[in-house]
C-alpha cells in the first residue's frame, strides 16, 4: 500500500517535471504518455532480466508447473473432500481434513514418530559423522578404505538394508541379540523390531548406520578446510585434544553442520521405504510415519484429500527444515 | 555488435519456444481417438498383475501362453508388484482417474470392487463369460464378482483361508491328536502341549498386520460361524462387541505361543518352522502348501497335512483374483474375449496349478492338480457355506479394510483386546 503511493507521488512528480521542460508536450495529452512509455520499454528491453529471458523463463516455467504447480494443486486437493474414484469437485473448499488431524489417533502418532525420527537420527548421524571423521582424520593408514566402508552404506537402497535389518533384529537369530549374549550381556537382548517400545528406536538405528556415513564425508571436508596453523596455535596453547576440538574446531564446522543436518532431515522425511518395506502400509502406531500414512489414505483408501492434507503437512515440515538455510545462505550472500 | 547479439538470443529464444511447443505437442498428441484405439488393439491386451514371483508368475504365463493360443489377440503384460497389491492401487487407480486404464488389470472380487463401481468405472461382463460358465461357478463367488448386481470380475482362482497345516512328526512327538481338535479353544491347548514338548506351537508372522487380522477372522468364524462373520462384514459390529472381544482375548493367549520372533519375519520365514520340525501348526491360505510342496523329503500326507481350521468344517473362506474390464476400455474386444478366456475350463486349468490354488468352476478335471489341491478341490465342492475375507479385499470395501488393518497393527502392539474391539466397532 505504502509502496503504490509512492510510486504514484513518483510519477505524478516525473510528470510534472515533463511538463515543465516541454511545454508542446503538455498541450497533446496522449502524445506524452506515448513517449514515457516507449522509453520504459527500451529501458525493460535492454535490463538484465528481459535480455536473459529466453533462459530463464523455460525452466522457470516448467519449474513453475511440475514442482510449484502440483504443490499448489496439492494444498487444493486437500481443501476439498475428494475420495474414490470420481474427479475432484473445487467449489465447496474447507480446512475439515486439517482440522479432524489432532482428533485422529494415527495422525497423531505418526505425526510424533516422525518428529522423534527427524530429531533422533539427524542428532545422532551428525555426532557420529563428526567424531568418525575426526578419528578418520588423524592421519591414519588405509585412510580412503575406512571411508568408503564408512560411506558404503548409503550406496545400499532402503529396501535391501531394511531386509538386512529385519535379519539382524530378528530375536533368536539375529546378529544383535546372538554379540550381547556372546558377550554375557543377555539382559540387554531384546525383541527390537517386535516390541513397540524398541521398534523406532531400532529403525533409527539402522538409518543412523546407513547416513551417518555421509555426515563423516561431510566433516570432514570440513575438517581438511581448517588451516593446520588454527590446531598448532591450540597446542602451543596447551589444549588438551578435546578442548582443541571443542573450543577451537568444532565451532568452525557449523557451516558443515547446517548442510548435513539439512540433508539428513530431508532423508528422515523420506524414510518411507525403509518402513514400507519392513511393515507395508499399516506399521502400527508405534512405527508410523506421515509419509506413510499419507500413501495409505491415498492408495488403500481413496481418501485423495485426507492425504494431500498430510501431504501438505509434510511439506511444511520440509519448508520448516530447508527454510532457515536457505535464509542463512541468502544473508551470507552465497544464494 | 549488440545488435547481432539480441538477434542470436531471439533465435535461442524462438527456438526455445518451438523446443517447448513441440514438446507439449507430444503430450497431446495420445488425445487422438484414433491413435488410442490403435494402441490397444495393435498392441495387444494390457493386462496389469502382480504375479512375478515363483508358481505365481509361471501361473500367469501359463494363462496369458493360452489366451494367445486359444484367440487371436496378443497379450501385453504390465507387472505392478510389491506391497502385497498397493503397488498396483496406485498404478491402476491413478490410471482410471487419468481416464487412461489398461485393457484389464487384476484385483480381489467382492468389496474390492466397489471402489471401482462406485465411481462406474467397470464395465458389466457377465455376457462376457462364456456360455454356462456361470452354472459351474459356486453362487458365493458369483455373488462376489456383482457387487452392484451386476457381474463386473472374472474370478480365475480361489484360495482357501480357514486352513490349519501341521507338521506330523511334531504332532506325533507332542502327543496332539488332530481330530481331537474341535474348537478355537481346543487349538490353544494343543499348541500348549506342543509348548510343553519344546516345539513352537504356532508359527505366525505379526510383522505385517494382516497376518494377525486373518488369524482373527478364521479364529472368529471358528467360534461364532459363518453368520456372525457376515453380520461383521454387512457393518454390524457394534451388536457384536462381546463375540469380537471373546476372540480377540484366545488371540492373544494364542499369542503366547507364537515363534519368538514372530514380528520380525516373513509368512514364508515363519512357515519354514514347520517344515524344520521347530513348529507343530501354522495357519495360513494355501499358498503356504507351496513352501511344503517345494521342501525336499516334506511330502504331503506323510510330514505335513492340514485340516479345516477347527470350528470351521465345512466353510471355505475365499480369497480370490479376478480380472475386470475398465470403462473406457482401450482395446474393449480383446478385453472381452480375455475376460471369457478367463471363465473357461481351459485357463483355469492352465493357471491354478502352478498357481497352488483351486479353480473357481467345479467342473474343471482334477487330474492336472497335485493331490493337497485335489483335497482341497473337494473341500470346496463339498462346502456348505464360503464366505470373504476382510486380510485379502473381499470382505470389506478397501477404506474399511485398511481401518481394520491398522486396528490390527495395535492389537499386535499391545494385546489389548477391549481397546482393538472398541477400534473395531468405531470404524463402522
Amino acid at each position: 500500500m505504502d509502496f503504490d503511493i509512492r510510486r504514484l507521488l513518483d510519477r505524478i512528480r516525473r510528470r510534472r517535471t515533463d511538463t515543465e521542460q516541454n511545454g508542446e508536450r503538455s498541450v497533446r495529452t496522449d502524445g506524452g504518455t506515448t513517449t514515457e512509455r516507449s522509453g520504459r520499454f527500451s529501458k525493460m528491453r535492454h535490463s538484465d532480466a528481459v535480455q536473459a529471458l529466453p533462459f530463464w523463463l523455460p525452466p522457470a516455467l516448467l519449474m513453475g508447473l511440475f514442482v510449484y504447480g502440483a504443490i499448489s494443486w496439492n494444498l487444493l486437493i486437500s481443501l476439498t473432500d475428494w475420495s474414490g474414484l470420481e474427479q475432484p469437485v473445487y467449489t465447496d473448499l474447507s480446512l475439515e481434513m486439517y482440522t479432524q488431524m489432532p482428533n485422529d489417533p494415527s495422525f497423531v502418532a505418526a505425526f510424533r514418530n516422525t518428529v522423534v525420527l527427524l530429531v533422533a537420527f539427524t542428532v545422532v548421524s551428525l555426532l557420529i559423522g563428526l567424531v568418525l571423521a575426526i578419528l578418520v582424520d588423524q592421519n591414519i593408514r588405509f585412510e580412503n578404505t575406512f571411508r568408503t566402508i564408512y560411506l558404503l552404506p548409503m550406496a545400499l537402497s532402503f529396501v535391501v538394508t531394511a531386509i538386512f535389518w529385519s535379519w539382524m533384529y530378528n530375536p533368536s537369530t539375529g546378529t544383535i541379540n546372538v554379540v550381547l549374549s556372546g558377550l554375557g550381556l543377555d539382559f540387554l537382548t531384546m525383541n527390537w523390531i517386535g516390541d513397540p517400545r524398541t521398534r523406532l528406536a531400532a529403525i533409527i538405528f539402522a538409518l543412523t548406520w546407513q547416513f551417518s556415513g555421509y555426515a563423516m564425508v561431510v566433516y570432514l571436508a570440513g575438517l581438511r578446510a581448517i588451516p593446520d596453523e588454527h590446531y598448532e596455535a591450540a597446542k602451543v596453547d596447551g589444549a588438551s585434544s578435546f578442548k582443541m576440538y571443542w573450543r577451537v574446531i568444532v565451532p568452525q564446522l557449523s557451516t558443515a553442520t547446517t548442510s548435513a543436518a539439512v540433508v539428513l532431515m530431508v532423508f528422515a522425511l523420506k524414510a518411507f521405504d525403509f518402513i514400507f518395506v519392513m511393515f507395508g502400509d499399516t506399521p502400527g502406531r508405534s512405527a508410523d510415519i506421515l509419509a506413510v500414512m499419507m500413501f495409505r489414505v491415498a492408495f488403500s483408501r481413496t481418501q485423495w484429500a485426507y492425504g494431500a492434507a498430510v501431504a501438505t503437512i509434510l511439506f511444511l515440515m520440509a519448508l520448516a527444515v530447508v527454510g532457515p538455510y536457505l535464509y542463512m545462505q541468502y544473508k551470507r550472500g552465497d544464494l | 555488435m549488440a545488435n547481432r547479439r539480441s538477434a542470436t538470443r531471439r533465435q535461442y529464444l524462438l527456438a526455445t519456444g518451438a523446443a517447448g511447443a513441440a514438446a507439449l505437442a507430444g503430450c497431446v498428441d495420445d488425445e487422438d481417438p484414433e491413435d488410442v484405439e490403435g494402441n490397444g488393439d495393435g498392441d495387444g491386451l494390457e493386462i496389469v498383475h502382480w504375479w512375478t514371483a515363483g508358481g505365481e508368475e509361471e501361473a500367469f504365463n501359463a494363462l496369458v501362453d493360452g489366451f494367445e493360443e486359444e484367440t487371436d489377440y496378443e497379450a501385453n503384460p504390465n507387472p505392478a508388484p510389491g506391497g502385497a497389491g498397493t503397488a498396483i492401487d496406485t498404478e491402476v487407480q491413478t490410471r482410471v482417474l487419468d481416464e487412461d486404464p489398461p485393457g484389464t488389470f487384476q484385483i480381489w472380487p467382492g468389496e474390492a470392487l466397489r471402489t471401482y463401481t462406485d465411481a462406474d468405472a467397470l464395465e458389466p461382463v457377465g455376457d462376457h463369460w462364456e456360455d454356462g460358465a456361470e452354472d459351474a461357478y459356486l453362487e458365493s463367488v458369483v455373488e462376489a464378482s456383482s457387487p452392484e448386481g451386476e457381474i463386473v470380475a472374472v474370478p480365475i482362482n480361489i484360495h482357501r483361508l480357514n486352513n490349519i497345516f501341521y507338521n506330523t512328526e511334531v504332532l506325533d512327538d507332542a502327543g496332539v491328536d488332530i481330530d481331537g481338535i474341535e474348537s478355537p479353544e481346543d487349538l490353544l491347548e494343543a499348541f500348549e502341549t506342543a509348548d510343553d514338548a519344546g516345539y513352537v506351537g504356532l508359527a505366525q508372522q505379526t510383522q505385517e498386520p494382516w497376518g494377525t487380522l486373518q488369524l482373527w477372522e478364521v479364529v472368529f468364524t471358528g467360534q461364532h460361524g459363518v453368520d456372525t462373520f457376515q453380520q461383521f462384514l454387512d457393518g454390524e459390529a457394534a451388536d457384536l462387541e462381546e463375540e469380537i472381544n471373546e476372540s480377540l482375548s484366545l488371540l492373544e493367549e494364542y499369542s503366547e505361543y507364537f515363534n519368538e520372533d514372530a514380528g520380525t519375519v516373513s509368512w514364508d520365514e515363519a512357515n519354514a518352522g514347520v517344515i524344520t520340525g521347530d513348529a507343530a501348526f501354522h495357519h495360513n491360505g494355501d499358498w503356504a502348501a507351496g513352501e511344503y510342496q517345494g521342501a525336499e523329503d516334506f511330502e504331503y500326507g506323510e510330514e505335513w497335512d492340514y485340516a479345516a481350521f477347527p470350528g470351521t468344517d465345512g466353510v471355505y473362506t475365499l480369497v480370490m483374483d479376478s480380472f475386470v474390464m475398465p470403462a473406457n476400455n482401450p482395446s474393449p474386444e480383446a478385453t472381452e474375449a480375455f475376460v471369457e478366456y478367463c471363465s473357461t475350463v481351459d485357463a483355469q486349468e492352465r493357471f491354478n496349478p502352478p498357481k497352488g490354488s483351486i479353480p473357481p468352476r467345479t467342473d474343471v478335471p482334477t487330474d492336472e492338480f497335485p493331490p493337497f489341491l485335489q483335497d482341497q478341490m473337494e473341500d470346496f465342492e463339498a462346502s456348505d457355506e464360503q464366505v470373504t475375507s476382510v486380510s485379502h479385499g473381499s470382505g470389506l470395501e478397501p477404506a474399511q479394510a485398511s481401518e481394520v488393518e491398522e486396528a490390527f497393527a495395535v492389537f499386535t502392539d499391545n494385546w489389548d483386546p477391549d481397546e482393538t474391539t472398541q477400534d473395531l466397532v468405531g470404524i463402522f
